[in-house]
């Protein structure tokens, strides 16, 4: 070393205070306050209210929309806050299995500070036929987190978005617009509302007393009937002009062949990628010869085996065999359903949405993947 | 009952090494996580045709195979360096301060920093090269101290690494006051100091030297697939060693033995219990003595109170649809401050409302091919050295997110001159309550304990072995004796792990 450190004249002072490093650790520890350490804390209890976990919901009422079309009302015992346009999963058991499912959450900030929550629910599947069917008053489900990242970003988004809905994909523009209503977001905001005819439209009377207050327009749009004052064809460029001008940004939530058909559209209009927001669907199933395989599943210190159909995915043939395992977006895109992959060909449903490493190292998203042999995965459990 | 040689609680950098450390000591080992990915922070996310870093601004002491760091070192003994894609980060920092009109870029390499040092402030050479020259003998005196397992003979230390010695209680400030450095190249050099979250009058000169030296001399790297391909090697690794990894497993209780106090088994959220008697807890000591054990010591909950939570993080993620040349970003890492006096600086991030420091990267900078052609993608960074976060009224939280965010865009902005704002196509923010929730740490805190002068590196592991209060429970990561820190988290998982290969043996 070229040269000497000395702080105090006499490095010996230097040395000594290095010495006691130690002895004034262990005195400050020996000071310390002997009350019981924290069990909680602000920071962490403010996370249960913005993530408040799954918990029990018990429905409270159910309402008819349209012929397919209810929504059904939640209480739940804790507050929590979200922003319109998320979803939140509604789970329950129905027969063996652990069913549930992801739906945009319906209802203003003030009903969600008192742990209350609706979804609207078109009649469709499995589940949604047993909320039709089987679900009455009373009955216990369990919900999940807000959840997904569908909503307004006032930090990106242009000052006025136009929403296409196609059919039940209204719900999350309804809340949005009570949003809108009550102060909680500040944008103007156009829906363009597809469904079949003039009968189809849920929520159509909420939807126009929300736009009587202004900052909200509703344009609906029927494509099998003709009638005065709705909109007739699909929804397109044609209308998307017609209806909005400048900056926008659109936000979409329907069915896929609707997204097919917009995808076109908005590329015609030249509009870019970061104005335009989709929220994916539920993967179906697919459209093959149907075969069954072995599915060897780990969770945990337990290993089943359970039959998986080459029509559906893996996720589903766990869920069918009764397994509890995780799942919340069931489109590929959450990631909460991550498991590893130990043998077995699979094949994705639409675009691969996983880590770059989990390629590389061999984890899928059970709710998206199909699979095309006997396969074994590890999957953690449902929480 | 399952019975298990170890219970690692925790799959973050600390739990994942000392997992790895204990298979190759021939223990049976468990590792329980409470998330569905392994890494703790060590991760990534997706957001449309993005994949997002979620902390690694670049780790540190890694080096090439021919300048090897010691993470590197570490990780070709864990036998993962070769499972991962690395990349170097070009170079190291550009420091903003608003307060004293201060805009530097630094290179890595010691010759190359000083040089440039020079360049900016001339006459600046003399302190500088002596700072680092101190620092390499703090780096030579920490190699000799773990190499005799902390028990280091005052003798030899006296006479090899005296400087080390006379400079090891001081803070930052009081070493570079001896030293004589200009204030201009003070203010550079003490860039990195959120990194480790104290003011340089509070922080540990030791444990800053120690840091600015392992940048310089080795560089700085990156694994391609952002820090998501690191934990995913190394639970590659554990499996392939026979160890036993569950997600989605919370371990509720630390079971102990009514005989000495020390670990008996462990329970997890599910009610299973499990049978060990070591434990290596890679969560907050104030989290495990404070929810999951019972008849704690008094003289551990007196410590543990004592103790000092360092910065809650918050970050922002941008994909943006215009390439790093478009939209104007130079350089791969940015630190921007309203001051370069550090304890100035400190006090102003406690609220939400006067924090506007941040530690930005851009990636592209680094590995141009981390996101699509035609596009780039930043996170900014801060840390919150109060509970401001939790004092909100829950309807506030989305506004204040929202606050913050349009305040980093607006900073960086203004002292870069870059133009992002007109082409964000994904953002993504995550806040003090995020990470609260995320790994379940007190407070949302990213960094563990604070490096406070009193509880910094050099007492830590001076005290080590003292710090070993309940027999068969070491913690590892963050809040453990080498500090925070991607490299530093490493490091407590390999000594946690091998010291609890010892304590295993010993038992027999
Ligand atoms: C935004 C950001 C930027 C950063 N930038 C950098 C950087 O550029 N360079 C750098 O070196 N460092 C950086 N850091 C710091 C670095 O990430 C951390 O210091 C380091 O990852 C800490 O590792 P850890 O081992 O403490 O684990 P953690 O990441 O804290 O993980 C602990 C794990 O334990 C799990 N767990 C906790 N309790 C339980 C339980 N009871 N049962 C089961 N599991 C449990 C948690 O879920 C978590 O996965 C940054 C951090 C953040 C957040
Ligand atoms: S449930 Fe979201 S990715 Fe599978």
């Amino acid at each position: 070393m070229s040269f000497v450190f000395k702080k105090q004249v006499l490095g010996l002072l230097d040395l000594i205070r290095f010495k006691k490093l130690v002895p004034n650790r262990r005195e400050r520890f020996k000071n310390g306050s002997d009350s019981p350490l924290p069990k909680t804390y602000k920071v962490n209890e403010a996370a249960k209210i913005i993530h408040p976990g799954f918990r029990k919901a018990v429905l409270t009422e159910i309402r008819d929309e349209t012929a397919d079309t209810k929504t059904f009302f939640f209480r739940t015992d804790k507050p929590f806050v979200f922003k319109a346009g998320q979803y939140a999963t509604l789970g329950c058991k129905v027969g063996d299995s652990e069913v549930s499912r992801p739906y945009a959450i319906v209802g203003t900030a003030s009903d969600a500070l008192d742990g209350k929550l609706g979804f609207t629910v078109k009649k469709t599947g499995f589940f949604s036929g047993y909320l039709f069917d089987e679900a009455k008053v009373g009955d216990e489900f369990t919900v999940g987190d807000p959840s997904g990242e569908f909503y307004y970003e006032p930090v990106k988004d242009a000052g006025k978005v136009v929403a296409i809905a196609g059919g039940s994909g209204i719900a999350p523009f309804y809340t949005l617009a009570c949003a809108i209503a009550d102060g909680t977001e500040k944008l103007d905001l156009t829906i363009l509302y597809g469904a079949r005819t003039s009968a189809d439209f849920a929520l159509k009377k909420e939807l126009d007393a929300l736009a009587a207050i202004g900052k909200i327009k509703v344009v609906y749009v029927t494509s099998d009937e003709k009638k005065a004052g709705f909109e007739h064809g699909f929804i397109g460029r044609d209308l998307i002009t017609k209806y909005a001008d400048g900056d926008f940004t659109v936000m979409m939530c329907g069915p896929d062949a609707m997204y097919a058909f917009l995808d076109k559209e908005l590329a015609a209009l030249n509009i870019p990628l970061r104005r335009i927001k989709k929220e994916p669907n539920c993967v179906g199933t697919r459209d093959v010869a149907e075969k069954e395989y072995k599915l060897t599943v780990h969770i945990g210190f337990d290993t089943y085996e359970v039959p998986a159909k080459s029509t559906e995915t893996l996720l589903v043939a766990m869920e069918r065999a009764g397994l509890k395992v995780p799942s919340k977006c069931r489109a590929g895109g959450c990631g909460f359903c991550h498991s590893r992959l130990v043998s077995g060909e699979y094949s994705i449903a639409g675009a691969d949405k996983r880590r770059l490493a989990d390629l590389k190292f061999g984890y899928i998203h059970p709710c998206c993947s199909y699979p095309d042999s006997d396969m074994e995965l590890v999957v953690p459990k449902a929480k | 009952m399952r019975k298990y040689d170890a219970v690692v609680i925790g799959a973050g950098n600390g739990g994942l090494v000392a997992a790895i450390r204990l298979l190759q000591g021939g223990a049976k080992v468990l590792l329980v996580e409470k998330h569905n990915l392994p890494g703790g922070f060590a991760t990534s996310f997706r957001r449309g045709r993005f994949e997002f870093e979620a902390s690694l601004h670049e780790l540190n002491d890694f080096g090439t195979a021919d300048n090897a760091g010691d993470v590197r070192v570490l990780f070709d003994e864990l036998g993962v360096t070769d499972k991962i894609d690395w990349m170097e980060i070009p170079e190291a920092y550009r420091v903003i301060c608003t307060a004293e009109g201060l805009d530097a870029t630094m290179p890595f390499g010691v010759e190359a920093y000083i040089d440039k040092m020079e360049s900016y402030v001339p006459g600046s050479r003399e302190s500088v090269t002596k700072f680092f020259d101190l620092a390499e003998e703090v780096r030579l005196a920490q190699a000799y101290s773990s190499s005799v397992n902390g028990k280091t003979d005052s003798k030899v230390m006296m006479k090899e690494y005296g400087n080390f010695v006379r400079a090891g209680s001081y803070s930052v400030n009081e070493v570079l006051d001896v030293l004589k450095m200009p204030q201009k190249a003070r203010d550079i050099l003490g860039a990195y100091w959120c990194y480790l979250g104290a003011n340089l009058s509070d922080m540990s000169f030791v444990h800053y030297a120690s840091m600015v030296n392992r940048y310089m001399k080795r560089g700085a790297s990156m694994p391609k697939m952002r820090s998501h391909e690191i934990s995913l090697a190394l639970v590659d690794r554990i499996l392939e060693l026979g160890g036993d990894v569950l997600m989605n497993t919370e371990a509720v209780k630390i079971l102990t033995d009514e005989s000495d106090g020390g670990v008996a088994g462990v329970v997890l959220d599910d009610g299973t219990e499990i049978e060990t008697r070591h434990v290596v807890a890679n969560c907050a000591p104030h989290v495990v003595y404070g929810r999951m054990m019972d008849n704690v010591p008094e003289d551990v909950v007196k410590a543990t109170n004592t103790r000092k939570f360092a910065g809650r993080g918050f970050t922002m993620f941008l994909g943006l649809d215009k390439t790093a040349d478009e939209l104007g970003i130079e350089n791969h890492n940015y630190f921007i401050y309203d001051t370069s006096d550090t304890a100035k600086q400190y006090a102003l991030m406690r609220t939400i409302r006067d924090n506007s420091a941040q530690a930005t990267v851009c990636l592209n900078r680094a590995y141009p091919e981390c996101s699509p052609e035609g596009t780039c993608m930043m996170y900014f960074t801060t840390l919150y050295m109060a509970d401001d976060w939790g004092r909100l009224k829950p309807s506030d939280y989305f506004r204040a997110k929202d606050y913050v965010a349009n305040k980093m865009i607006d900073r960086f902005e203004k002292d870069t001159g870059a133009k992002i704002r007109g082409s964000i196509e994904e953002i993504s923010v995550a806040t003090p309550v995020t990470y609260a929730r995320y790994c379940g740490h007190p407070e949302g805190v990213i960094y563990g304990y604070e490096s406070q002068y009193w509880d910094g590196l050099m007492p830590r592991l001076l005290m080590m072995g003292e710090d070993y209060k309940v027999r068969g429970l070491r913690f590892a990561g963050g809040y453990s004796m080498r500090l925070s820190g991607y490299s530093s988290a490493y490091f407590s998982g390999d000594i946690s792990g091998r010291q609890t290969v010892g304590d295993i043996k010993k038992e027999g």
